[in-house]
């Protein structure tokens, strides 16, 4: 904990008191202290000693003491256990661990995230089988009376009421499409429950609730590991970017084993710091610019965006005619292709936009993480519009949203080409969502695969540069992301769709696995582990948020199928709320809950939240300005402690031989150690420093590569 | 120059019972504990080994309570440990006692690849010479690099692996040996002079605090708690 030189250099005077006083207080304080003793930086033999301080052995431990500390261990135990279960019980513990010793954490990252999605579907599932699948199965109960008489004139003489009749009655194609599952507990329609009453388990508020549960979860679960993976910014006034201190300290990845691995990763690390290095001078050169510079430098970012942009509207109203155009012709004799339609252009178009979005990026000469950034933020824009305009397409030709047209107007949706949309739009997700998994698939073993077979066979310009494919963190995780998204968005219409994604994110952990260790080469640019999780967990809350809108604008305003399902009297599966408040609740209850959910609850609920943020934002600022006087102030006494130093050391006799108190000795410059920390005692002081200016040698040389550094000030 | 600011010395020890003698109220008052003061040992040791399995050996010892490790962790720990000592020196006992060279630790799998590998050894040996770990000094190793460990004890133990000379604080050389050590020797990733010169401008630029020209303990970890994935990079799992 002391310094050993203040014990043991030869010649002076004997330990002072203020060096002893020093030991005790921190023995005092480290006895009294509540800090478990396994949070103290020292050896192992000095943390026994010092817990044996604290409660010696054959001293009586009070049954208080004793019971605090059962309470204690048994409280790390559960602690233990519950970070276990957070993790999957240890699912895939070996399988991370090697791709994190072999890749680093950037990559390791991408697979835990697959790992938690995993588990949030596993989750979504245990709820909705346990509000809704169980007690229908358990409760049984009765079907509903016959339906209402349905007459309508349908446009276009012999159009079947009924398209779900198809002429491939082949079952793979069946399974594929989902017609198979028609009247399986897969999709919305095969859901009945009788009337409500006041005593049974409401099946229909359990159906209804449950997606909404889930999404509240979801949304509180991912917010959750958003915060903790937030990069903590600098808001006192410098710029935008994360401190490179803090990343050239933390970028070493410790878990990596093999040497190959280290390679990579330094080189990986070398590339980092260039390029940061490079950003800043780019920034600095920015900084300079006139008026006028900078007016043409936003034109040209402008440019790009707007073209780029441009793409993004065309791509998305390709996705809405092939949509249209599928469900339109349901009964071509060429619906095979048609069914997939859909699907395969989202594919196509997130094929090909990233593509060209990085061509045209790079056209524009930006700075490198400015490149990386913009072409992710284009790529995140471009997959979730796509599923965006997709949702919007079948909700204009199901529900006539946006567009008049005749067989919508008696029953609120097309009632003519859909006798049960629900389940229509069920099978559309649900194709969706196998379609994106047999792709991966597909890419993995038949472009992946070849691809590196090839380049391991033949050698030529072609082929070197051709190279096995890059591991791009970042599209992986869209990938998934969307996957996630689809599910999120057809809870409502295919409530065991979470069953399926579970097991396709359960294969494509393997897939993956398979295609970084054997086919894949490491990328040379960084991708760190920290800005991952919070990109992540951005894309996926922005995804959840894409998929909570219209299921929300469903459940409260479109009217349901008459003829399947749950809610085949209700004006909107909402209904189902206050039909059930009014049986279940007593009257006082119910006025509480009506209030609750009026406006006049809302306005002075709002208002109290804008001033609690209010009070919120002053107290930040109030601390950032205490932040900026304590730094000065600290600064200005750490020169005038140097001042004094050089004063003392000025006035003090001339050295002579043998006298302790020359220069070379560390006791002239105090021997108080310099740098005691509260908290930990520090590892010591400096040595003795070369006389004169402390900060004499971080002035600004005149070959630094970048103009214009600032340099540290000169004491 | 000792800058082994995590061990009591001996002379500290020995003070104590001096000082036990001589002014026992100081901090006896404070501490209020009977007369009990461990006796330095030449292995470090301050009770007398009891003979027993493994098992009972370990919770005899609280490693538990000093360390981060489950027992799972600290039994595979010890088979590691075992594995790198000689044939007859693997009972328990004998374990527990003996101390295992710097250039044996360095072979494990987990610590070749590493550029810190000297560093870290150095830092955890409690010998005299720092040249040898004793299974305390290894756990204490394992500990640290643990999943569970707080944030402020592996910001406080990679400040004293970044110090490479030991001297308290991160100066220039410090900073500019730590860059090559991520960087590598390598042409074509090394730093040239002026980068490097340029970079640890900027890294002091933001850390130092109080403009000393160097960064001490709790500057660097100011400087750590704002890279949320330090905790997640600094680990070891045997």
């Amino acid at each position: 904990m002391q310094r050993q030189w203040s014990l043991q250099a030869p010649g002076e005077p004997e330990a002072e008191p203020g060096g002893e006083e020093l030991c005790e207080q921190e023995m005092e304080r480290l006895c009294l202290s509540q800090q478990p003793v396994r949070v103290l930086p020292y050896a192992m033999v000095d943390k026994r000693f010092i817990r044996q301080l604290r409660e010696p052995e054959g001293v009586k431990t009070s049954c208080w003491q004793q019971w605090r500390r059962r309470r204690q261990t048994v409280g790390r135990r559960l602690g233990e256990a519950a970070r276990r279960l957070t993790r999957g019980c240890g699912l895939w513990e070996g399988a991370l661990y090697e791709i994190g010793g072999l890749f680093g954490t950037g990559i390791q990252s991408y697979f835990t995230f697959l790992r938690f999605l995993l588990l949030l579907n596993l989750l979504i599932l245990l709820l909705t089988s346990g509000f809704v699948l169980l007690p229908l199965v358990w409760l049984r109960p009765p079907d509903p009376g016959p339906a209402l008489n349905f007459t309508l004139q349908c446009p276009g003489s012999g159009h079947l009421p009924q398209p779900g009749v198809s002429k491939f009655n082949n079952l793979l194609w069946n399974v594929f499409t989902g017609r198979a599952f028609n009247n399986t507990y897969l999709f919305y329609g095969a859901y009945r429950a009788g009337p409500e009453s006041s005593s049974t388990y409401s099946i229909r508020l359990a159906y209804l609730l449950s997606p909404l549960a889930c999404l509240l979860l979801c949304f509180c679960g991912i917010l959750r590991r958003m915060v903790k993976g937030l990069p903590q910014k600098m808001f006192l006034g410098q710029d935008y970017r994360s401190p490179l201190s803090a990343k050239v300290f933390s970028s070493w990845d410790f878990c990596i084993r093999g040497q190959e691995a280290a390679t990579i990763k330094r080189h990986e690390i070398s590339n980092e710091f260039k390029m940061e290095l490079e950003e800043g001078c780019h920034l600095l050169l920015l900084q300079q610019q006139t008026r006028a510079q900078r007016a043409c430098h936003l034109l040209t970012y402008l440019r790009v965006n707007i073209l780029i942009g441009l793409l993004v509207v065309g791509a998305i109203s390709a996705i809405f005619w092939a949509t249209k155009y599928s469900q339109d012709n349901k009964e071509e004799s060429l619906f095979l292709l048609l069914q997939y339609l859909p699907p395969g252009v989202i594919a196509l178009v997130n094929f090909l936009g990233p593509l060209l979005f990085v061509f045209l990026v790079q056209l524009e000469n930006y700075p490198p993480n400015t490149e990386v950034n913009l072409t992710l933020i284009w790529c995140v824009v471009l997959k979730l519009a796509s599923l965006g305009m997709f949702s919007f397409s079948l909700g204009q030709t199901v529900l006539c949203i946006g567009r008049n047209k005749t067989s919508c107007e008696s029953y609120g949706y097309n009632a003519c080409d859909y006798q049960c949309w629900e389940n229509s739009v069920g099978e559309e997700l649900y194709k969706l969502s196998i379609f994106n998994f047999l792709l991966t698939v597909a890419f993995a073993f038949l472009v992946s695969l070849p691809r590196r077979m090839l380049v391991e066979r033949f050698s030529g310009r072609f082929w070197a540069w051709l190279d096995r494919e890059e591991f791009l963190v970042p599209k992986n995780v869209l990938d998934i992301v969307e996957g996630q998204t689809v599910t999120w968005m057809g809870l409502f219409y295919c409530p065991l769709l979470p069953l399926l994604n579970s097991v396709f994110i359960f294969l494509t952990f393997y897939i993956k696995k398979y295609t970084l260790l054997r086919n894949s080469r490491a990328s040379p640019r960084r991708f760190r582990a920290s800005s991952s999780i919070f990109f992540f967990q951005l894309v996926l809350l922005l995804g959840l948020l894409l998929a909570a809108v219209p299921l929300g604008y469903v459940v409260s305003s479109i009217r349901s199928s008459w003829d399947c399902g749950l809610f085949a009297n209700y004006l909107a599966p909402w209904q189902v709320v206050p039909e059930l408040v009014a049986l279940w609740l007593p009257p006082p209850s119910q006025r509480i809950l009506y209030y609750l959910g009026s406006h006049a609850f809302s306005f002075p609920l709002l208002i109290l939240l804008s001033l609690v943020l209010t009070v919120c934002i002053s107290q930040s600022q109030a601390s950032s300005r205490a932040i900026r006087r304590l730094r000065k102030q600290l600064v200005w006494q750490v020169q005038e402690k140097w001042h004094l130093v050089d004063d003392l050391s000025r006035l003090l006799p001339e050295p002579g031989s043998g006298d302790s108190l020359g220069p070379e000795s560390p006791v002239s410059r105090g021997s108080r150690p310099r740098s005691f920390c509260p908290g930990f005692p520090c590892p010591g002081s400096p040595g003795p420093r070369p006389r004169g200016n402390p900060s004499a040698s971080t002035l600004g040389a005149p070959d630094s590569p970048c103009p214009a550094l600032k340099g540290l000030p000169a004491t | 120059m000792g800058g082994s600011g995590s061990r009591l010395s001996k002379e500290l020890l020995a003070e104590y019972q001096v000082r036990e003698t001589r002014s026992p109220g100081s901090l006896r008052a404070a501490c209020a504990r009977e007369r009990m003061v461990p006796v330095p040992r030449p292995g470090g040791w301050a009770r007398p080994l009891a003979p027993g399995g493994l098992l009972t050996l370990l919770s005899r010892f609280a490693f538990q309570d000093l360390t981060f490790l489950t027992k799972q962790e600290i039994l595979l720990a010890h088979r590691r440990f075992c594995e790198l000592l000689p044939q007859e020196h693997r009972s328990v006992e004998e374990s527990l006692q003996a101390r295992v060279s710097l250039e044996q630790i360095l072979s494990l799998p987990e610590l070749k690849a590493n550029p810190f590998k000297e560093r870290i050894c150095k830092v955890f040996s409690t010998s005299p010479s720092r040249d040898s770990l004793s299974f305390e000094d290894f756990l204490d190793l394992l500990s640290v690099f643990s999943d569970t460990a707080t944030p402020d004890i592996k910001s406080h133990y990679a400040f004293r692996i970044f110090d490479f000379d030991d001297d308290g604080t991160l100066n220039r050389e410090d900073l500019s040996q730590l860059v090559n050590c991520l960087t590598g020797e390598s042409e074509d990733t090394r730093l040239s002079a002026s980068e490097m010169k340029q970079l640890i401008d900027n890294i002091l630029e933001e850390s130092d605090i109080d403009r000393d020209g160097t960064i001490n303990l709790s500057e660097f970890q100011h400087v750590i708690s704002r890279s949320p994935d330090f905790a997640s990079s600094f680990k070891i799992v045997l």
